[in-house]
C-alpha cells in the first residue's frame, strides 16, 4: 500500500489439538518487523511493535472464544478430534514501513490465506484409541482454503479534529489516536482495537465506525479482484 | 451400588471427558439466568481498598466477585541510565497472574499482552510530563481469576495511582460486555467469558465522558455496538462513583 510493503506467508503442520479444544485446529499469528523497515528495528526495538501488530491481527481473525465471527474456520482444521489437526503459521514481515502497517498486514494475509492450499489427508484406520493414528498427507490433492470470511481491516488515524484513512507514517507522526476496525463481508465488526493514549468521545467512535464499514466494502472489492487476477495470471505461467 | 464399589479397576474407565461436554451451549436461550443470579444489566458488586501494601508509594485492592487483584505503584522514580533523557515521564506496567489464580493450575503466558493493554489505557490519563526523568512502575497482581480480569486490574490501577498521589486527568473506569447468543451481558464470569460470542471492553474517563481504550473482539452489528458503548458508559460513571467515594473514605480515615 503505496510504500508500504509487507509480506505474509502461511505454513501448516500437523499437530495435537490442544486440551481445551479438541475438535478445533490451531492458527499462530507473528509478526516481524524487520530492521530493513525502519532502523530502530534492529534487535529489540521492533519487539514491542510486532507484538502489538500480533495481538491485533489475533482478535480480529480468530474472533470470540466460542469461535463465532471468526475470520478462519477453525474446526476445518481439524482431522481427528483430539489426535490430530492442523497447525496454521501465519508469519508476516515488514519489509517497508511507511504508515498503516495493520491494514497492509491484513490485506496480505488474506492474499496468503486464499493462496494456500491444505493438503488431503489420509488417515490409516487406528488400533485402539491411545495410539497416534497413522497419517498419510497426499502431495498431489489440495483443498483451497476458504477466504470467503476473512476480514479486511481499516485503521482510521485521528489527527487534530479529523480523521483519515490510511495515514502515511508523517500523518501518523502527528496523531492523537487511531482506531483499527475489522470488517467482514455481511458489513458486521469483527474486531476493533483502539491504539493511541488520547481519550475519544464516544459520538466520535460511532462516527468513525461507520466511515470504517463504508471504506471497507470498496477495499474488499478490490482485494477480492486483485486476488482472483494474481491467481489467474499465476495459472497461466 | 456395591456391586460397583467391588469392579476391579481394569473395568472401570474413567471418561474425563463428560466434564466438559455437560455444558450445552444454553446461551440462546432468552430467559437463561446467570451463574450467581444477577440480571444481564448488572455488575457485580465491587470491594475497593486503598492502601493494601504498606511498603508500596501507592497500592490498591479490588474485589470484584471472584476476581481478586492487588495493585502496587512505586514512583516516581529515577529511570534506568541506560534509557535516554525524555522530557515527560515513564509508565512502565506490568501484569501476572498467580499460580493459584485460575481454576487449572498455570496460567497461559499473556501476561505481555495485557501488560500493554494496561500501559494504554493508563497513560492518556496520566500527567506525565509532571514528572521528567522518572519512572513510575505499576505492577498488578491478579490473586484470582474469576472473569473480567483485565478492566478490573485497570480500574484496581487507576485507584492505586490515586492513593500514590501521581497527578491525573480523571480516574480510569474500566467495564466489559459479553455477547451470548443475543443477548448482552455485562461484567461476565469466567464461565460465561467461555461461552460468549464476542466481547467489548472500554475504559473511559467518567467526568470526562472520553474513551482512552476500546478493544472488540467477535461479531458485532454497529447497533450492538451502540448499545454495549452505552451500557458500558453507563457502568463506568457509576464505578467511577464508587472508586471516588473510596477514595474520600480512606482520606477522611487517615486524617482522624
Amino acid at each position: 500500500m503505496g510504500k508500504t510493503e509487507v509480506i505474509a506467508s502461511v505454513k501448516a503442520e500437523l499437530g495435537r489439538p490442544s486440551s481445551s479444544a479438541p475438535d478445533k485446529g490451531k492458527v499462530s499469528i507473528f509478526v516481524d518487523c524487520s530492521p530493513t523497515a525502519a532502523p530502530q528495528f534492529e534487535g529489540r526495538g521492533g519487539e514491542e511493535l510486532s507484538m502489538e501488530l500480533s495481538a491485533a491481527l489475533r482478535q480480529c481473525l480468530l474472533g470470540g472464544k466460542s469461535g463465532a465471527g471468526a475470520g478462519i474456520n477453525l474446526s476445518s482444521l481439524s482431522i481427528v478430534d483430539g489426535k490430530v489437526c492442523w497447525d496454521l503459521y501465519i508469519d508476516g514481515l515488514v519489509v517497508s514501513m511507511d504508515g498503516n502497517v495493520l491494514d497492509a498486514l491484513g490485506a496480505a494475509i488474506k492474499a496468503a490465506l486464499s493462496n494456500t492450499g491444505i493438503p488431503k489427508v489420509n488417515i490409516a484406520s487406528a488400533a485402539t484409541p491411545d495410539e497416534q493414528p497413522e497419517v498419510d498427507v497426499s502431495d498431489e490433492e489440495f483443498l483451497q482454503f476458504d477466504t470467503t470470511a476473512v476480514l479486511v481491516i481499516v485503521t482510521l488515524t485521528k489527527v487534530g479534529r479529523h480523521y483519515i484513512v490510511d495515514a502515511t507514517s508523517e500523518e501518523e507522526s502527528q496523531m492523537s489516536s487511531a482506531v483499527s476496525v475489522s470488517v467482514n463481508r455481511q458489513g458486521l465488526i469483527c474486531g476493533l482495537t483502539k491504539r493511541g493514549g488520547a481519550g475519544l468521545d464516544p459520538s466520535v467512535i460511532y462516527d468513525m465506525i461507520s466511515v470504517a464499514k463504508h471504506v471497507s466494502e470498496q477495499l474488499m472489492n478490490k482485494l477480492d479482484s486483485e486476488i482472483a487476477a494474481a491467481e489467474a495470471m499465476e495459472e497461466d505461467s | 451400588m456395591a456391586a460397583k464399589a467391588g469392579a476391579t479397576p481394569a473395568t472401570y474407565s474413567p471418561s474425563p471427558t463428560t466434564n466438559k461436554k455437560t455444558r450445552p451451549p444454553l446461551f440462546t436461550d432468552v430467559d437463561w439466568v446467570r451463574p450467581d443470579g444477577r440480571d444481564f444489566h448488572q455488575c457485580r458488586p465491587a470491594f475497593l481498598r486503598t492502601g493494601a501494601v504498606n511498603a508500596a508509594s501507592g497500592s490498591a485492592y479490588a474485589e470484584f466477585g471472584n476476581t481478586k487483584v492487588i495493585v502496587s505503584i512505586f514512583g516516581p522514580r529515577e529511570s534506568k541510565k541506560a534509557m535516554m533523557y525524555s522530557d515527560i515521564g515513564r509508565l512502565n506496567c506490568n501484569v501476572s497472574y498467580t499460580t493459584f489464580a485460575t481454576p487449572v493450575r498455570g496460567q497461559a503466558s499473556e501476561n505481555k499482552d495485557i501488560s500493554s493493554q494496561l500501559h494504554k489505557s493508563l497513560e492518556g490519563a496520566i500527567m506525565l510530563d509532571t514528572f521528567p526523568k522518572t519512572t513510575v512502575d505499576v505492577f498488578a497482581l491478579v490473586l484470582e481469576s474469576g472473569g473480567c480480569d483485565l478492566p478490573v486490574v485497570i480500574s484496581c490501577a487507576s485507584l492505586a495511582l490515586a492513593d500514590a498521589g501521581i497527578m491525573m486527568y480523571d480516574l480510569v473506569a474500566a467495564v466489559s460486555v459479553s455477547c451470548l447468543g443475543k443477548n448482552l451481558v455485562i461484567d461476565p464470569v469466567t464461565e460465561e467469558e467461555n461461552y460468549q460470542g464476542g466481547s467489548l471492553m472500554i475504559t473511559c474517563l467518567p467526568s470526562r465522558n472520553e474513551v482512552t481504550q476500546l478493544t472488540i473482539t467477535g461479531e458485532w452489528s454497529a447497533s450492538k455496538i451502540h448499545e454495549a458503548m452505552e451500557l458500558c458508559l453507563d457502568a463506568c460513571s457509576k464505578l467511577g462513583k464508587i472508586m471516588r467515594s473510596c477514595l474520600k473514605e480512606s482520606a477522611s480515615t487517615s486524617q482522624e
